[in-house]
């Protein structure tokens, strides 16, 4: 019943390599904002329903081309990022679990408000023709859109390391993160600093969105699928963008296998139960952000 | 402590005797009102209170946000369906439930045989999702994940929950759900759903199990419970198993959502993945944040005053109802992190003691305090 022949066993890999690149995209935007500011960001999720709207806008609207869509979207979702976290975050940061709260209800009005402006119907975000080929690995075929999908979440990796390693803001950002008190009074302003990653965060999202739109059909309700997986990448990793980048590469590699042994839907729940056994031996994750953690 | 003991708010004969208030005028309802339709309707909105409840003990009571209640829920709501589904089958004629038969399923999954027996049945639709929760809290909280981790872990396995049902088609009937054809017959009553029996079933398993949380969080153990909420390491190094109180409690709290699974299974005569919605059991939590997860009734009575506003903004405004809901919970958790029920020990606070001192440490939005009563 089960043909494993060798080209399908490297199918379920590489597809597992692209399941991966998407955990990864989507997981990103978050580990940066909860790894930074212990923020649980519950509207990631509608960050990247948003970004793939406004690259369904820019598309149709204005006759922008997808590739300008990416930067776009996400300039256009940091810009309400900032205004989130300026008007409601930046109060409730000493309250870790109402920050979770207060997300699902920002979660809640952006799904809604989004309904209400675009309807419930199903939007598609077009790439361009030569995106949609499927390109030979081997005896493995994929289409350019995973590969271009993959390629992006390793540039995104790149940009975000050399942010953060590589730069003054990026020094700001992990002084921050370890002690806050600490960097405020070397003169960091840590409130501004925490803005500007929830932003940076949100922005991510918006990119993933624009990626997502493609690969999925474009509803109000497209962020809640992603939320809960981008989550457990974050528990699963430990807050920190090396665990996030290996529990996104090993999940997605489960996952795949698993889904090619049974089936999809069973794969992603035992994906599911396998992490909840791995954090009981394992709380902190694979690789725990510095600082404390509460 | 001084000005919390003058509190008429912290005062326990005050307590009960609201309570009683509270349960009488539900007692009332079905002497006045006797629309089935209306009768049903309050009858749902009880379950919501059952679920607002056992939020608010393990969240309100525990500190253990709990965003999967729905895991509780939806599998006691299924366990009474199958038992329901199964008064309705004859073990001679018709052994087999026609969705199975659609399914090419030849003879009963052997986890549906003990449905044959109603008692039986629904003694697994309370126990499957208590040991549930037992063996995955116990897990969770000897790892000491806790606070925000442990929320998104119920949510995942929520979903996970949801994909599950939804996979396994021939036994659960998937997307389409489970619909039993008759009532629930429990041998001396039929629970017709839309009669007074089904309102008086939801109406005493509610204030059994309202008294019950109340009793619960007075006793020793609730004493202990409420310690964890507010410093758990300091609970560990005073000596109690921390781990073991709180599955515990959250336990309790997922036999109380259990129950209310099985009510919505007999009022509704239906049960679907629906009922693991991710959306659904954070309502639940919506609910014990605006009424207060902190006190009991006042986290029944914000799932009472939530679904009921819904009901009444009717369908057309439904979407605009969503926004606002969204953006009053958002205000609440900023201005109002007790939600009513702060605010009322506040109003209360300040009036027992002249206005000169606060009583609860909650902020209060003095622009909002002419438009709520006690």
């Amino acid at each position: 019943m089960l043909d494993i022949t060798f080209a399908s066993s490297i199918n379920a890999l590489i597809l597992g390599l692209s399941i991966a690149s998407i955990f990864l995209v989507a997981a990103l935007g978050l580990t940066i904002i909860y790894g930074t500011a212990g923020v649980i960001n519950m509207a990631h999720g509608e960050f990247i329903m948003l970004g793939a709207y406004a690259s369904f806008t820019m598309q149709n609207y204005l006759g922008v081309p997808f590739f300008l869509c990416i930067p776009l979207s996400f300039l256009v979702v940091a810009v309400i990022g900032l205004i989130i976290e300026r008007s409601l975050i930046q109060y409730l940061y000493n309250r870790p679990l109402d920050t979770l709260l207060a997300t699902w209800g920002v979660s809640l009005v952006l799904m809604q408000g989004v309904r209400l402006i675009f309807g419930s119907d199903p939007k598609y975000i077009q790439m361009p023709s030569f995106m949609s080929t499927n390109i030979a690995i081997g005896d493995v075929s994929i289409s350019l859109f995973r590969v271009f999908v993959f390629a992006v979440a390793i540039a995104l990796i790149g940009a975000v390391w050399w942010l953060f390693y590589r730069t003054d803001f990026g020094i700001k950002v992990r002084a921050v993160t370890q002690n806050k008190e600490m960097a405020a009074s070397f003169g960091i302003n840590s409130s501004r600093v925490y803005t500007m990653t929830f932003a940076l965060g949100a922005g991510l999202a918006g990119i993933a969105g624009s990626l997502f739109g493609v690969l999925n059909i474009v509803l109000p309700t497209m962020g809640m699928g992603y939320v809960v997986e981008a989550f457990l990448m974050v528990v699963t990793g430990g807050g920190s963008l090396l665990g996030t980048i290996i529990a996104s590469g090993v999940t997605g590699e489960a996952q795949s296998i698993f889904a090619f042994i049974f089936n999809d839907t069973f794969a992603r729940f035992l994906v599911f139960i396998l992490i909840v056994i791995f954090l009981r031996f394992r709380p902190q994750g694979l690789i725990s952000a510095g600082g404390v953690r509460r | 402590m001084a000005a919390m003991e003058k509190n008429i708010y912290h005062n326990k004969a005050l307590q009960w005797g609201v309570y009683a208030v509270f349960f009488i005028a539900l007692a009332i309802i079905p002497l006045v009102q006797d629309d089935a339709f209306i009768l049903n309707q309050f009858a749902t909105y009880g379950v919501y209170g059952m679920l607002a409840l056992s939020i608010s003990l393990c969240w309100g009571f525990g500190g253990i946000l709990n965003l999967g209640q729905g895991i509780a829920f939806g599998l006691g709501a299924y366990g009474m369906a199958m038992t329901m589904q199964m008064q309705s089958q004859d073990p001679d004629i018709n052994p087999i439930p026609p969705f199975m038969l659609n399914n090419a399923l030849e003879e009963l999954p052997f986890f549906w045989e003990p449905f044959w027996n109603t008692s039986a049945g629904i003694f697994l639709a309370l126990l499957v999702p208590t040991l549930f929760y037992v063996i995955f809290g116990g897990l969770m909280f000897q790892a000491r994940v806790a606070g925000p981790f442990f929320a998104i872990m119920t949510l995942a396995i929520l979903s996970a929950l949801a994909t599950l049902f939804i996979d396994l088609q021939p036994y659960t009937n998937g997307v389409n759900g489970i619909s039993p054809p008759g009532a629930l017959d429990l041998g001396f009553v039929v629970v017709d759903p839309y009669s007074s029996v089904s309102y008086w079933t939801v109406f005493v398993l509610l204030l059994v199990s309202t008294v019950c949380a109340k009793l619960l969080t007075q006793s020793r153990f609730g004493l202990v419970v409420q310690a964890l909420k507010n410093d758990s390491e300091r609970v560990r190094f005073l000596g109690y198993h921390v781990a073991f109180y709180e599955t515990a409690v959250y336990a309790v709290s997922g036999l109380i959502a259990a129950l209310a699974g099985c009510c919505w299974a007999f009022l509704t005569q239906y049960v679907s993945p629906a009922q693991f919605d991710v959306g659904f059991s954070i309502s639940m939590v919506i609910w014990a944040a605006i009424g207060g997860r902190n006190s009991l009734i006042w986290a029944i009575m914000g799932a009472f005053m939530v679904q009921g506003a819904q009901s009444y903004v009717g369908d057309e405004f439904l979407n605009s109802w969503v926004l606002i809901l969204g953006l009053f919970f958002i205000l609440v958790v900023r201005f109002l992190p007790g939600g009513f029920a702060g605010l009322t020990e506040s109003l209360l606070g300040a009036l027992s003691t002249g206005g000169r001192r606060r009583g609860g440490d909650v902020p209060v939005d003095v622009s909002k305090a002419g438009t709520e009563g006690a």
